[in-house]
């Protein structure tokens, strides 16, 4: 492979260690070391976009608002990146800042450097997926300051690919393990850190009868929480995010009072290698609540 | 457009895919033999997928059928219109009059064309009624504000009641006749008879969901030889679909393919769409309800939904939904002559015989024969079609439930035997 | 998942692609997944001509990053709210339907999705003056109900005439046939045949089409339908129209109610509103909205007495359309 010296200076130069992304989050003091994945795992309405928001807000804002001010790259696979609400919560976090020291530079001004430091792509199949991850490199290349990667979600193509999988596993999961591979060099070689959402998808669906929506609701939740993405994926995580929704049957009661406060749990379990004795893998948890206001997830 | 998303069958989708083609564009300009070397799909298979190719936009589903419903298997690529054209289009169809007024007027004339309409209610309420009523109604001349159509009854319960036609169109026949007034009603009144009524009745007997579900694949052919037929009545959607189901997933799934093929069939055909539906009690909160059987999720297959039920002596009828008309409720009564308004003075309500006289219906199967062979000489066609092919399988396991079946069955086991007779006389 | 063909960039002829496919090498992802190295030298050419055509095929066939600024800057200049005409309905959804995003309004039969349905289809070719796109799965469009709304809110049959002319209606009944007109859509060529730039594209119901696939064994129903929400989704963000769909609801023993398509299709939707009727029987219609916003970034409750029926809904201020969005409240 030809590499150029600087390249081979940007790819061993060390990007910002994440571990101090959210103290509140994970077990001990062990946030995401550098290569590390995190995944966002739960059902609808459970706030894992609203964490990502959180953490991505934290990284791009800059030291002086309490920020990490580092590069993320957003790969938007759902479609579903909602720009003005990112902007909110930068902008009531910008304020909340503002308040307490006063700082320089102009709120939009501040806003758009904060953006700057935001590269979005949109990806529409496992495929393009696949391409887009080897394409990145050049881009990690040549900003050294990407130290995240963030990827909503890494669920969107698992029907599709197990479609065109035909009958055989491998086939259906053929797609998911290269990128899964692809990441994991993508990972050792810049030493970024990476956050994934996986949407909650129960595989025994019993279709949309009147009847069998009671089964869902007595299901046993470890059954809907269990892991289905394929295993090279399951290796590379770290840390997994299981959200949950605290209060229960929120929809059509007659909930008349506005504006109840929704609590949000987040249990985390971390599962790191320590370097000394790589075999035996030690896990700790961690559970955390959290609502969600204007600004954006505040923990509890 | 991505290969994934037409309308082939999944195994030849997965194939394509392997080999690395994903969009139907990239198949563009290859031969048959190319893409069967490539991909190692069969010969047919490829020439499909060249069909699929040509046609781009043809979806439809008209090579696999499959449990989306391709039911219009005829239409292309989907014309947009206006809603000015379909506006247009909308006036320039008549309503089926029911010959009780008050309903008529509440649903703007009469039942529409091109929609589908449920009739939900307890036994005794009239539901069978209501549809002779229409059986006959639709064929009323265009002169006299009818249709003049033709109708096919997919009769599941046995209740197609012969003699009960003859009294309605009986009546019906008389009611006109009163009303002659230039020579064109004079010329009409001399074809519009009892008999001709009865002529142009396409009966069909289904005995479970899987034979109801074949006969709705075959209608949309039927429907385009007999461009007459203005109405399709099926007595009842319910009875079929209420037993002999494991997974009440599958009897949804089949239910919701089955109400997009009518919607398709009443839109693409011009026919009013007429289904009959029990009411079943369901527990909620501690009180018994009763509602309209067959699941929530049916609820939204047909346009309007009319629920027929009595209040003390009174029959009511109301509209449930319809996106066109408020809701509202009217009252109503059947008398010897059919379906009417509630005005006259109190009749005591007429029960629906039980007594089979189904024999007598086999009066009409003449005019039926033909074309049922012709639909049967269809089936070995259609037989080739997934969804088919999968009823099929379901249907040796229904055979112990058949023999359940009551006495109106032999009548149309005899019928079963005819028809193949015609079909194979057809064939030869 | 790309096939090489000769062509596809320079450098890659019918010979190399031939020796390429010897070495296995048959797609674009093959390409660029392999060691360049050792396939210069196994299939003869020049490593820097093989690298050349990797980046190539790269920069053609991968997504490329966009700066979030930038993305900031067009979506303030080209985000809208549309207002469904439905006073209480547009409180409930912060405004109206936001373009780019997709709105669900999910309810059992008969509680009024297809009315509110028409009444956003009214509203925005009455008057907004813009073109709207109905997609009706279940045979529930009537024009003339449109016309009798219509007739409420103007009384010039010219100006009915017109608004009538901009809703344009595709009747499909099938999920095929709505995967190819969402792909003609998204491919930009009915947005010229409808003349006249399109805000709203309703779909009525989407869980007709997609329902009769779901259940069973197969994976096939699950993958059109997120190929039906990813048709929907890139379309109302590249061309920046509000996307209304219905959906049914299921019903557990205990009487709640919850939105019908499954898990899968339940991160689908930015925003659910659900519809339900209240009261037996005719009469009175009395609507009970939830709002479930996916993110819950607000969950109100809101009832509004009075009829579902839009000669009820009365029109809003008029131009609502390119009001800016500058976050959630």
């Amino acid at each position: 492979m030809t590499e150029s010296g600087a390249q081979l200076f940007a790819r061993l130069e060390a990007r910002r260690c994440l571990k101090d992304i959210e103290k509140k989050l994970f077990p001990g003091d062990g946030g995401p070391e550098n290569g590390e994945v995190v995944e966002l795992y739960g059902s609808e309405g459970t706030g894992k976009t609203e964490l990502l928001y959180h953490l991505l807000s934290r990284c791009l804002l800059p030291l002086s608002a309490g920020g990490l001010e580092v590069d993320v790259v957003f790969m938007d696979t759902d479609y579903s990146l909602d720009m003005l609400r990112l902007v909110s919560i930068l902008d009531s976090r910008l304020n909340a800042a503002r308040s307490s020291s006063s700082s320089s530079g102009s709120d939009e001004e501040v806003l758009g450097s904060c953006l700057s430091r935001l590269l979005v792509v949109h990806c529409s199949s496992s495929s393009q997926l696949l391409l887009t991850l080897h394409f990145l490199e050049t881009t990690l290349t040549s900003r050294p300051r990407v130290a995240l990667l963030l990827i909503d979600s890494i669920s969107a193509f698992y029907w599709p690919d197990r479609c065109e999988g035909g009958t055989s596993v491998t086939k259906q999961e053929e797609k998911l393990s290269k990128c899964a591979e692809l990441l994991g060099r993508l990972l050792r070689d810049f030493r970024i850190t990476v956050f994934a959402t996986c949407h909650a998808i129960r595989r025994n669906y019993s279709g949309p009868s009147s009847f069998s929506s009671s089964s869902s609701s007595s299901s046993s939740s470890s059954d809907i929480d269990r892991p289905f993405l394929c295993r090279p994926w399951q290796r590379l995580v770290a840390h997994r995010l299981l959200c949950s929704k605290e209060t229960t049957n929120m929809a059509a009661n007659n909930n008349r009072e506005p504006k109840r406060r929704q609590m949000f749990t987040v249990h985390c379990t971390s599962s790191s290698s320590s370097s000394s004795s790589s075999s035996s893998k030690t896990k700790s948890y961690r559970s955390s609540s959290f609502c969600i206001t204007d600004a954006g997830v505040e923990f509890i | 457009m991505q290969i994934s998303s037409c309308s082939l069958s999944p195994a030849v989708k997965s194939r394509l895919t392997a080999a690395g083609f994903h969009f139907l564009s990239e198949l563009r300009g290859l031969s048959p033999s190319h893409i069967c070397a490539e991909t190692g799909v069969s010969q047919q298979e490829a020439l499909q997928v060249l069909q699929a190719v040509r046609g781009g936009a043809s979806g439809g589903g008209a090579s696999v059928g499959g449990a989306s419903g391709g039911g219009g298997a005829s239409v292309g690529p989907p014309p947009s219109l206006t809603a000015l054209q379909l506006l247009q289009e909308e006036q320039s169809q008549r309503s089926i009059f029911s010959f009780c007024s008050q309903l008529d007027a509440t649903l703007g004339g009469g039942l529409p064309v091109g929609k589908t309409t449920e009739i939900c209610g307890a036994p005794g309420t009239g539901k069978t009624q209501l549809c002779l009523q229409l059986v006959v109604d639709v064929q009323v001349p265009v002169c006299f504000g009818g249709l003049g159509g033709q109708v096919v009854v997919v009769d599941t319960e046995g209740s197609f009641l012969l003699q009960r036609v003859q009294d309605i169109a009986g009546a019906v026949v008389k009611h006109c006749s009163l009303l002659v007034e230039d020579d064109e009603q004079r010329v009409a009144m001399t074809t519009f008879s009892v008999e001709t009524i009865l002529s142009n009745i396409f009966l069909v007997r289904c005995h479970d969901y899987v034979e109801l579900l074949a006969e709705l694949h075959l209608l949309p052919d039927f429907l385009s030889e007999h461009p007459r037929v203005r109405l399709l009545v099926i007595d009842s959607v319910a009875f079929p679909f209420r037993l002999h189901f494991d997974e009440l997933s599958q009897r949804t799934r089949l239910l919701n393919g089955l109400a997009q093929q009518l919607i398709a069939m009443a839109t693409s055909h011009n026919v009013a769409v007429v289904i009959t539906n029990q009411m079943t009690t369901r527990l909620r909160g501690g009180q018994s309800q009763l509602v309209p059987a067959l699941g929530e999720s049916w609820g939204h297959a047909p346009t309007i939904r009319l629920l027929l039920q009595w209040a003390g002596t009174q029959r009511l009828a109301t509209i449930f939904k319809s996106p066109g008309h408020p809701g509202a409720t009217v009252q109503y009564q059947i008398t010897s002559d059919g379906f009417r308004d509630a005005d006259q003075s109190e009749q005591p309500p007429s029960k629906r015989p039980r007594t089979h006289t189904v024999q007598s219906a086999t009066g009409q199967r003449d005019s039926n024969q033909s074309s049922a062979g012709q639909r049967d000489s269809n089936q070995s066609a259609a037989g080739q079609r997934d969804s088919n092919q999968s009823a099929a399988g379901q249907r040796d396991s229904n055979q112990s439930a058949a023999g359940q079946r009551d006495s109106n069955q032999s009548a149309a086991g005899q019928r079963d035997s005819n028809q193949s007779a015609a079909g194979q006389r057809e064939c030869s | 998942m790309v096939v090489l063909r000769e062509g596809m960039c320079p450098g890659l002829d019918a010979d190399l692609v031939r020796d390429l496919r010897a070495a296995g090498i048959k797609t674009v992802e093959d390409v660029v997944s392999s060691d360049i190295e050792d396939l210069a030298q196994r299939c003869s050419v020049s490593y820097k001509a093989l690298f050349a055509i990797r980046r190539v095929l790269l920069a053609q066939h991968a997504a490329f990053p966009v700066s979030g600024a930038d993305l900031y800057e067009e979506l303030l200049s080209s985000t809208a709210i549309i207002s469904t005409g439905n006073p209480s309905l547009d409180k409930l959804l912060d405004s109206g339907l936001f373009t780019g995003e997709i709105t669900e309004l999910s309810g059992g039969p008969g509680s009024g999705k297809s009315q509110v349905c028409f009444g956003v289809a009214v509203h925005v070719s009455l008057h907004l003056k813009q073109s709207v796109i109905f997609i009706d799965t279940t045979g529930g469009l009537t024009a003339s109900r449109l016309l009798q709304m219509m007739q409420t809110e103007s009384s010039n049959p010219e100006e009915q005439t017109e608004a009538l002319q901009r809703i344009h209606v595709f009747r499909l009944f099938n999920i095929f046939s709505l995967l190819d007109c969402l792909f003609a859509l998204r491919s930009g060529r009915l947005q010229q045949a409808c003349a006249g730039s399109v805000k709203a594209v309703i779909v009525d119901s989407v869980s007709a089409v997609i329902s009769p696939l779901l259940g069973g064994k197969q994976n096939e129903g699950m993958s059109l339908m997120i190929q039906v929400a990813g048709a929907l989704k890139t379309m109302a963000k590249d061309f920046n129209v509000a996307a209304l769909v219905t959906n049914h609801v299921t019903r557990s023993d205990s009487g709640g109610v919850q939105p019908g398509l499954g898990v899968s299709w339940s991160h689908i939707p930015r925003t659910r509103v659900l519809l339900e009727r209240r009261g037996e029987g005719g009469g009175g219609r009395a609507l009970q909205s939830a709002l479930c916003d996916p993110d819950q970034v607000l969950q109100t409750a809101l009832s509004h007495q009075g009829r579902v029926r839009p000669a009820v809904v009365e029109p809003l201020e008029r131009g609502v359309v390119g009001k800016e969005k500058t976050g959630r409240d």
